[in-house]
């Protein structure tokens, strides 16, 4: 448990999250599962529908051997014994934008194996024209079609309002985030992922009212000591386990800034261009923050290199799910990159029992005794 | 380290495969030497249809890998990709073909002479993750290339609806702008349609030369199915065309004269996922026991007719179906059709391999599996093991499972 007063709603919101969404369905409201952040979520919200990602979480993976080989990520293996064993039993369906195969056949196998109304998969494009938006436009178009049967409706400045909900979310925690990253805000790396996930299973209008008041809280700038630590940046795709960071935290160094889905590329950009929220819906999407499923290396490199420099992060420690293949095969350019300037780089790999490695305690000391010994030199 | 083994072939046409890879490869080298472009692509779209009618020369990095396989050369290309970081847990597609790039593609005892480099990379998002990865690292090696970066939809064959069509139709458009801007050659449409029409000749070709394995017992079984060379690298030529129409010409008589590629066929089993390119002599590891591998899930790629009407609208199409119809993205339709194939087929048991290399294709063989046994009754067996990667495969254990499978299958016969 988290007991930083800051942070406590957020965790007390991520603890709660079960029997909140239960709750929530069982005043009848349709809640629609989601794996990755590219999901439309201002679309389901606009239906009258609430998004919720998908928490793996840490634990024992059994039912889900029955269905899928163990060679996929731990996010998806726990997601999967989760659903089988009816933690989401307050889900009504799964909607998810096309990212990576895995989430892709997921998608399906929950199809044939749990009950719900929904099951749809929305094919995202990876170019930037003016033909890809507008296909864009049409896969939402489709979405939207698929929920009102469903029972969703899209009443006039319907998805306006999500649209400016979300984005206020995300304007909120790219300022959060911009804090953290400059020392003017007592948050840690650990409490900032437990800050995100809470926004993940909670209906945004609260999630929202909850931010305000963090963003609200005082400036270090006014007293508040800023962390010690050499400063680094994590990259990876789903980073649930708070503990993780907080692991890094234990060896001399400080998490200044992030590209994990479970933080910045969730939220950054926070808004998009256009006359319409669906203009602005399809802009954001088309320039998001790319995760390697999405995208080339050499786009995420010097993005990636930004938040280095931005956030005078030192050196660079890739948090990987085991087997997760978008993230595995950018790292050989990515890390060579990041060399070339100058920037060193470990990759550690998380199981579904948190991280793989027995040697990661060493491996982040030796890191970051190498930082300090750059530092000094 | 297990032996490489070979499969049997009983067909003559399928013998004379090797010497329709080496003329391919023999093509390729060519055309780079006469300063006919290059290109570099992904298999299974409707690229190929468009080079051809451009008479440009088509590459194909991917099926590249089982030819490596094939010649032992996996290993080493695995240490060089290992060594530049690429996990293990990745396809072995990319880690043979990022290994081969960075470390023997010039050397002197590449077989068939090895890969042309390319003037023209089409790169895509679209398939699988590891293909598209695949073609990112090329950019970085082919720095003198011009890149096309394609875009397709994902989408279940079931789930394809006009919008999606819309959006291949654009993106094949804007392939042959590309083309003609980087080539300086003109797309001759009427010249497309012949091509086209080649193509889903080939196409019924295959239809009519699956069907045959209708026949008890089959006159052809997985270990011919390196045919499909020709449809991988050959789609829209007369090469195809000529090729498969004396296999099918072959493999008619022997129907005709119930002539099966094993002289006892006892059980009929179905193959799931890519084969083994390391040791293709699996599928004849049932035979002893009188099983032969009548059908497989791979060659469904194949199977799609093209409306030669619209020719861009059927290559479109294609682009859209032949993925998707392997992988994880329709997993309903691939249950269906494998159910579809084991009827049809008369199939008493299915294999699935179960491969480290490809999660897209081995998601969702578990609900293939049970829909087999609950509404067919047909028993199956898992095998782990890997289709690039030796490493992630025992025979030892292979042969015991699949020795206990026979006997069980044999028994429910009773033979
Ligand atoms: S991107 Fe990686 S972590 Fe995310 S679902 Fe795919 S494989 Fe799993
Ligand atoms: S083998 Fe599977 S994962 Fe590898 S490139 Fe082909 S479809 Fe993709």
């Amino acid at each position: 448990m988290n007991t930083h007063l800051l942070v406590a709603p957020f965790d007390h919101a991520l603890r709660t999250k079960r029997e909140r969404l239960r709750e929530a369905a069982s005043r009848g409201k349709k809640v629609l599962g989601y794996f990755c952040t590219y999901t439309p979520v201002e679309i389901l919200h606009a239906g009258g529908f609430l998004p919720v990602r998908i928490w793996g979480g840490r634990g024992p993976v059994e039912k889900a051997y029955s269905l899928v080989p163990n060679f996929i990520c731990p996010y998806m293996k726990r997601s999967l014994e989760n659903a089988l064993n009816n933690e989401y039993d307050f889900l009504s369906g799964l909607v998810q934008g096309y990212t990576c195969d895995v989430a892709c056949g997921l998608v399906n196998i929950w199809k044939g194996n749990i009950p719900m109304i929904i099951s749809h998969s929305v094919p995202l494009p990876y170019n930037d024209t003016l033909q890809s938006r507008e296909f864009l436009r049409s896969v939402l178009g489709e979405l939207m079609e698929r929920l009102s049967k469903i029972g969703g409706s899209f009443p006039d400045g319907a998805l306006g309002a999500s649209w400016d909900l979300y984005t206020q979310i995300r304007r909120a925690l790219s300022d959060l985030s911009r804090r953290r990253s400059q020392g003017r805000l007592d948050l840690d790396a650990a409490d900032f992922v437990t800050v995100v996930q809470a926004g993940f299973v909670t209906e945004p209008e609260a999630y929202l009212t909850m931010l305000k008041e963090l963003v609200s809280s005082p400036d270090p700038g006014c007293g508040v000591s800023p962390r010690e630590g050499i400063p680094v940046l994590v990259s990876g795709s789903v980073v649930e386990d708070a503990n993780v960071l907080a692991l890094i935290g234990k060896h001399g160094l400080l998490v200044v800034a992030d590209d994990l889905c479970t933080g910045l590329r969730s939220f950054t950009p926070a808004s998009g261009m256009g006359e319409s929220p669906l203009e602005r819906l399809v802009d954001r999407t088309m320039k998001r923050f790319p995760c390697p499923s999405r995208s080339h290396p050499r786009e995420r490199i010097p993005l990636v290199k930004g938040l280095v420099a931005d956030s005078g992060a030192r050196g660079v420690i890739f948090l990987f799910q085991k087997f997760c293949t978008p993230h595995l095969a950018d790292h050989p350019m990515v890390s060579q990159a990041l060399r070339d300037d100058g920037i060193p780089s470990i990759s550690i790999e998380m199981d579904e029992d948190g991280l793989l490695d027995a040697q990661v305690a060493t491996r982040l000391e030796t890191f970051s005794g190498m930082l300090e010994a750059a530092d000094g030199s | 380290m297990e032996a490489e083994r070979k499969s049997t072939k009983r067909l003559s046409t399928a013998r004379d495969l090797a010497g329709v890879v080496a003329e391919y490869y023999l093509e390729c080298h060519r055309a780079k030497a006469e300063g006919k472009p290059v290109g570099w692509m992904p298999p299974m779209n409707g690229a190929i249809e468009i080079f051809y009618a451009m008479d440009l020369q088509p590459v194909f990095p991917e099926n590249w890998s089982p030819v490596c396989a094939a010649f032992g050369l996996t290993p080493a290309h695995f240490e060089v990709s290992e060594g530049m970081g690429y996990s293990r847990d990745l396809c072995g597609y990319l880690r043979n073909i990022v290994g081969y790039l960075y470390g023997d593609m010039h050397g002197q005892g590449v077989p068939l002479g090895g890969l042309p480099e390319p003037d023209l990379i089409l790169s895509f998002g679209g398939g699988c993750i590891p293909a598209m990865k695949i073609f990112q690292v090329l950019e970085e090696r082919f720095p003198l290339a011009r890149i096309f970066r394609a875009d397709g939809p994902q989408v279940a064959v079931e789930d394809i609806r006009d919008h999606h069509v819309a959006y291949a139709v654009s993106e094949m458009h804007r392939l042959i702008g590309f083309l003609e801007e980087a080539t300086g050659r003109t797309m001759d449409y009427g010249r497309l349609r012949e091509v086209v029409e080649l193509s889903d000749r080939a196409c019924e070709l295959w239809d009519e030369i699956m069907s045959y394995r209708k026949f008890v017992p089959t006159p052809i079984s997985a270990s011919e199915i390196g045919i499909m060379f020709v449809m991988v690298t050959r789609q829209g030529t007369p090469i195809a065309v000529d090729f498969l129409t004396r296999v099918r010409d072959e493999v008619k008589q022997r129907a005709a004269d119930g002539l099966g590629v094993i002289a006892d066929e006892k059980v009929r089993l179905f193959w799931d996922n890519i084969p083994l390119w390391y040791n293709m002599g699996l599928f004849n590891s049932f035979e002893k026991m009188g099983g032969v591998v009548v059908a497989e899930t791979y060659s469904a790629a194949w199977s799609l007719r093209l409306d030669t009407s619209d020719p861009i609208e059927a290559l479109a199409r294609k682009s859209l179906m032949s993925y998707s119809l392997v992988s994880c993205l329709s997993i309903e339709r691939r249950k269906e059709m494998v159910l579809k194939s084991c009827r049809d087929f008369s199939i008493d048991g299915a294999v699935f391999h179960q491969n480290k290399s490809c999660a897209p294709i081995t998601l969702g063989q578990a609900d293939i599996r049970k829909a087999l046994a609950e509404e067919l009754g047909i028993p199956s067996i898992t095998i782990d093991a890997d289709h690039m990667d030796q490493r992630n495969f025992s025979l030892a254990q292979f042969q015991t499972r699949a020795d206990a499978f026979m006997e069980m299958l044999l028994l429910k016969k009773r033979f």
